[in-house]
């Protein structure tokens, strides 16, 4: 990030009505590189470090921690803020469930803590905007924003306001968002710019209404009530206090990192939490923010992430149980057309060496699970433009009917190659897959969920987001999923915390992840990316590190392929209480030169004198046997 | 942690000498990492985050061996066995030339008890050695062979160890102790030196000036306690003598050998084993990771659980190959470097005796930014006289004030 007074601030806004009034005149200025976005969007390039201002919302801003208010600008509200509600046809107390409109996370945030609030548990379930108003019904209410609160705000018997609950509730206001800065952006100077812009776009709240009713077809007077009673623009005393309050209750609830206010104060050093703190903090299971999450990598102590993420993995496991599941996975073809830099397994399309298993040698590999007690195939390949999607339905339905085991089968690389070449949606593709006999997704290809280092060592793969989106639909759809991390590339320490982020993020979302996994980059012969940082210390930080963000995340696996049985073991003090699974091949890391093969009953030893009894498990991770 | 491991740690940190009972105590603490939290404060102490390594190359230069140990894979009892071999001396000592160019400063031979080699075999090995390299220093012969020397060709341990000194030997590797209690080691290994013999081979060097490091091998039949007893043992020589350098815990590894039913100890035990070494051994320098032994994967997590060394860069090891370890047969000099300093740790090239040959920087890498002030250790003088060095734990109290 650029500090230098030459260069232009890299500024991001949203495209929303009531923030317009605050950035609208920053796009004329010569010091300003201004761009709008989506606020999730916005949020990712603040985190990754693309932008140096932003538009933010609360909740987000918690969520990456470390960054600096401008002064004396905000969205808020003080009462009735009409555009976040929660509306039904019956009253709150009535609904068993709420859809929710994940736009706005802060505004979902704040839902659940009002909900809570009132002792109400109605079940959650995110979507996009119109599919939540659709899904109003009988005792179903939606949480709404935005223009489409304002469209629908007298359709709906009932209605909650969102600030006008919070202000009874805590006496106080609510900020929705403000200006936040990267640390060492911003200064006076750089402000007045914000500041100048905010008057001259309040002068202007009449325009904006006038123009905005003209393209949404909404009331120019509504607009303009909301603009100048609703909304509130100024960050002062009353402001910071409510806002502080939402982060502790949000903090105290879990549901955010703990967060506080802190500007741009060159001569005064911000109060900093000690390690020590944080470290307990972790090891309670509090939220952590993604700042606090990389400056637990780069300055815990080995020892210290080890026990507080033991500590962790003992709250949430407390019988003391470590399972392992026995299966086998399956690489059914070589053949790939993503040519990613650290893979020594794949062969591009018409290499001699390239091969699609036979129906014989699958069967066979089948069947030798079956007789060893496997209950379930991971089945992953290259992407192979010979193999159509009926190829997958036709060997699932065939794997299904002669031999029964648990299908967790195709990352997302995979499924979006199939939908593109099929031209289908990743939700249509799911949906023949899953009725074909598919049971759960695997987490693989997600490398690092970071674009920048994606597009150096994977440049054919799919972004961040399109993989997150393959979850999404998958856990929508009431498919299971794990999910993991290849670290040890050009990522650097930020970006492993800005992708367990992410992951947390999508879990938030969906609890569709069943299970995390890391491993750092194998480093062979045939692999065309130098390896950075890693070894076996690293990854047992990393685990214990990944173990401490993920706290809605259940299970943690050690991955023993990679690291060897005997770092497994000393993996399951940092954090896993997981073995993950006795296989019998494993081709991709295998031909990167790691090898190792253990059985059954090595594992249970191994589980047994690191301090834990073993249990079996399937995909969803039920116990299959009795812990021993 | 458990109230015992409570009033371990406030002896440890309060330089107090931990007794056998500790020792059962902290093989049987439930949280491991506790362990090793406390041994890593240990190390630390004596250490800071220098971690010490060596170029090295071993010399097996026969497997023909009279002793018919249980836990060995390597020796192959009589000389015209499929598989048993003897190197000409020409042969062996070709090993050293052919890696002149890039010469290791420690030559490191263990061999099996070979009845039908006139012991000026040994002689003119250690002289050829220095023929070809007269500053490398011969760490040659287990105190196992030393007495089986004595036995064999008629002479006291000091004149065996004498008449080699005269030939180019300079300390004695810490192989052969095993497991010290009687009971085990009459049913592992019960035809070669006893543990008194080990220890009075090591004392007896000692007296002469020389220093030595111990070995335990561990994991097999022996009980927690008796791997306390065998600390204990050395311990107590080291007070008497203070000449041993390094303790070196050895992972049994089952392939191949009289005990291929046992399975090895895994990673938690090793680490564990390291840990309590570095606890009760309050009077031995260095405790090393044998990465041959433990893999270089564990090796380096074994530099937070107590151990300074990670031994060097081998060469050319046999022993453990044939008992199925995972390890390579050697580690580059910029592997070792790496290994290290991906630990979190310094490198420090040393020599033999401890030395330092060359201090590496310490990497960007997680854990080295934090520590600003290096503690430095002053460093005991080789010892020239058969005084009684003092303990370490004084020297320990020094570094606190």
């Amino acid at each position: 990030v650029s500090t230098e007074g030459t260069e232009k601030l890299r500024t991001l806004g949203v495209e929303y009505l009531n923030a317009r009034p605050l950035w609208e005149s920053l796009r004329d200025d010569p010091r300003i590189d201004l761009g709008l976005a989506r606020p999730s969007e916005l949020a990712r390039a603040l985190a990754e470090g693309e932008a140096d201002v932003g538009l933010l919302p609360v909740g987000a801003a918690a969520t990456i921690g470390d960054l600096r208010l401008l002064r004396n600008m905000a969205i808020g509200a003080r009462g009735k803020v009409r555009s976040v509600s929660i509306v039904s046809e019956r009253p709150l107390h009535e609904l068993e469930s709420i859809a929710l409109d994940l736009s706005s996370r802060t505004s979902v945030v704040l839902g659940r803590l009002l909900l809570a609030r009132r002792k109400l548990t109605p079940r959650l379930f995110g979507t996009d905007p119109q599919t939540a108003i659709a899904s109003v019904g009988d005792r179903t209410g939606a949480l709404v924003i935005g223009d489409d609160a304002l469209d629908v705000e007298h359709r709906f018997p009932h209605r909650l306001d969102l600030a006008e609950d919070w202000l009874e509730w805590t006496g106080l206001p609510f900020v929705f968002a403000a200006w936040f800065a990267r640390p060492g952006t911003i200064d006076a100077e750089r402000e007045d710019i914000f500041r100048v812009a905010k008057q001259k776009g309040l002068s202007r709240v009449d325009a904006i209404a006038r123009e905005h009713a003209e393209r949404s077809g909404l009331s120019e007077a509504s607009l303009r009530s909301y603009l100048t009673e609703s909304i509130r623009y100024d960050l002062g005393d009353e402001e910071l206090l409510g806002l502080e309050r939402f982060w502790n209750e949000a903090a105290s609830a879990g549901l955010l990192p703990r967060a506080e206010a802190r500007f741009d104060e060159p001569r005064r050093s911000p109060t900093r939490q000690t390690l020590d703190t944080l470290l307990q903090r972790a090891a309670d299971g509090e939220r952590l923010s993604a700042a606090e999450g990389a400056r637990l990598l780069r300055e815990g102590s080995f020892f210290e992430l080890g026990l507080a993420s033991d500590a962790v993995r003992k709250r949430k496991h407390p019988h003391g149980v470590v399972t392992y599941i026995v299966d086998r996975n399956v690489n059914y073809t070589n053949v790939c057309t993503t040519s990613c830099r650290f893979c020594a397994f794949y062969r591009p399309v018409g290499h001699p060496e390239g091969y699609v298993l036979s129906r014989e040698v699958l069967g066979q590999k089948l069947k030798e699970v079956v007789d060893a007690g496997g209950v379930q195939i991971l089945l992953q390949g290259g992407l192979n433009p010979d193999l159509r999607i009926e190829w997958y339905e036709d060997l699932f339905r065939w794997m299904k009917k002669e031999y029964g085991l648990g299908l967790h089968a195709l990352s997302p690389e995979e499924i979006l190659h199939i939908a593109q070449m099929e031209n289908l949606t990743v939700a249509r593709v799911l949906e023949r897959l899953h009725a074909a006999g598919l049971d759960s997704v695997p987490g693989g290809g997600a490398e690092i969920l970071v674009d920048r280092v994606r597009r150096k060592i994977a440049k054919a793969k799919c972004t961040s987001s399109e993989w997150l989106g393959v979850m999404r639909t998958a856990h929508h759809m009431g498919l299971r999923s794990s999910a993991t991390m290849m670290y040890g590339t050009v990522d650097t320490l930020e970006d492993r915390i800005q992708h367990l982020v992410k992951i947390r993020d999508l879990q938030d979302e969906t609890g569709g992840f069943t299970a995390f996994f890391c491993w750092d980059y194998q480093f062979e012969q045939g692999t065309h990316l130098a390896p950075g940082e890693n070894g076996t210390h690293l990854y047992l930080r990393t685990q214990a590190v990944a173990r401490l963000m993920l706290d809605n995340v259940d299970h943690v696996g050690a991955s023993w392929v990679t690291q060897g049985p005997a770092v497994g073991q000393v993996a399951l003090r940092f954090g896993a209480d997981d073995f993950g699974s006795v296989m019998f091949e494993e081709n991709v890391v295998s031909s990167a030169g790691t090898t190792f093969g253990i059985d059954a009953s090595k594992i249970e030893r191994r589980i047994r004198e690191a301090g834990f009894r073993s249990a079996r498990r399937n995909v969803r991770y039920d116990w299959l046997t009795e812990p021993a | 942690v458990s109230e015992t491991f409570d009033r371990i740690r406030a002896k440890v940190r309060a330089g107090e000498r931990l007794t056998a009972e500790d020792g059962l105590a902290l093989f049987l603490e439930p949280d491991l990492l506790a362990v090793g939290q406390l041994a890593n404060e240990v190390r630390e102490k004596r250490h800071g985050d220098r971690t010490y390594f060596n170029r090295n190359m071993r010399v097996e230069v026969t497997n023909v061996c009279v002793a018919s140990c249980l836990f060995c894979s390597f020796a192959k009892l009589e000389e015209h066995m499929p598989g048993a071999h003897t190197m000409t001396l020409e042969e062996a000592w070709r090993e050293l030339e052919v890696r002149m160019d890039d010469p290791p400063t420690e030559v490191h031979v263990v061999n099996g008890l070979h009845p039908g080699l006139p012991f000026s075999y040994y002689e003119e090995l250690l002289k050829g050695f220095k023929r070809i390299k007269p500053d490398v220093h011969m760490k040659c012969f287990t105190a196992v062979e030393i007495h089986f020397f004595a036995q064999h060709y008629g002479m006291t341990h000091r004149e065996v160890l004498e008449k080699l000194r005269a030939a180019g030997l300079d300390s004695l590797p810490g192989g052969g102790a095993e497991i010290f209690d009687e009971g085990v080691r009459r049913k592992i290994s019960h035809d070669k030196a006893t543990a008194t013999e080990y220890l009075e081979v090591h004392r007896v060097a000692h007296q002469l000036g020389m220093r030595t490091n111990a070995t335990m091998l561990y994991g097999h039949i022996e009980t927690f306690a008796h791997r306390v007893d065998h600390m204990l043992r050395l311990r107590a020589l080291q007070d008497e003598t203070g000449g041993l350098q390094a303790f070196i815990p050895l992972a049994f590894h089952p392939d191949g050998n009289g005990m291929k039913n046992l399975p090895a100890p895994t990673a938690v035990d090793d680490l564990r084993t390291l840990a309590v070494s570095r606890l009760m051994l309050d009077n031995v320098d260095h405790i090393k990771a044998y990465w041959v032994s433990l893999t270089p994967d564990v090796a380096q997590v074994a530099l937070r659980f107590g151990a300074d060394d990670i031994d060097g860069t081998i060469v050319h090891e046999t022993i453990y190959k044939a008992a199925g370890t995972r390890s390579p047969g050697a580690l580059g000099y910029d592997e070792l470097v790496r290994l290290i300093r991906e630990a979190g740790r310094i490198p420090v090239e040393r020599d033999t005796l401890y030395n330092v040959v060359r201090e590496h920087d310490r990497a960007a890498v997680p854990e080295a930014a934090l520590k600003v002030k290096e503690r430095v250790r002053p460093r005991l003088p080789v010892v020239q006289t058969p005084a009684r060095v003092a303990p370490a734990v004084p020297a320990l109290k020094e570094i606190e004030s």
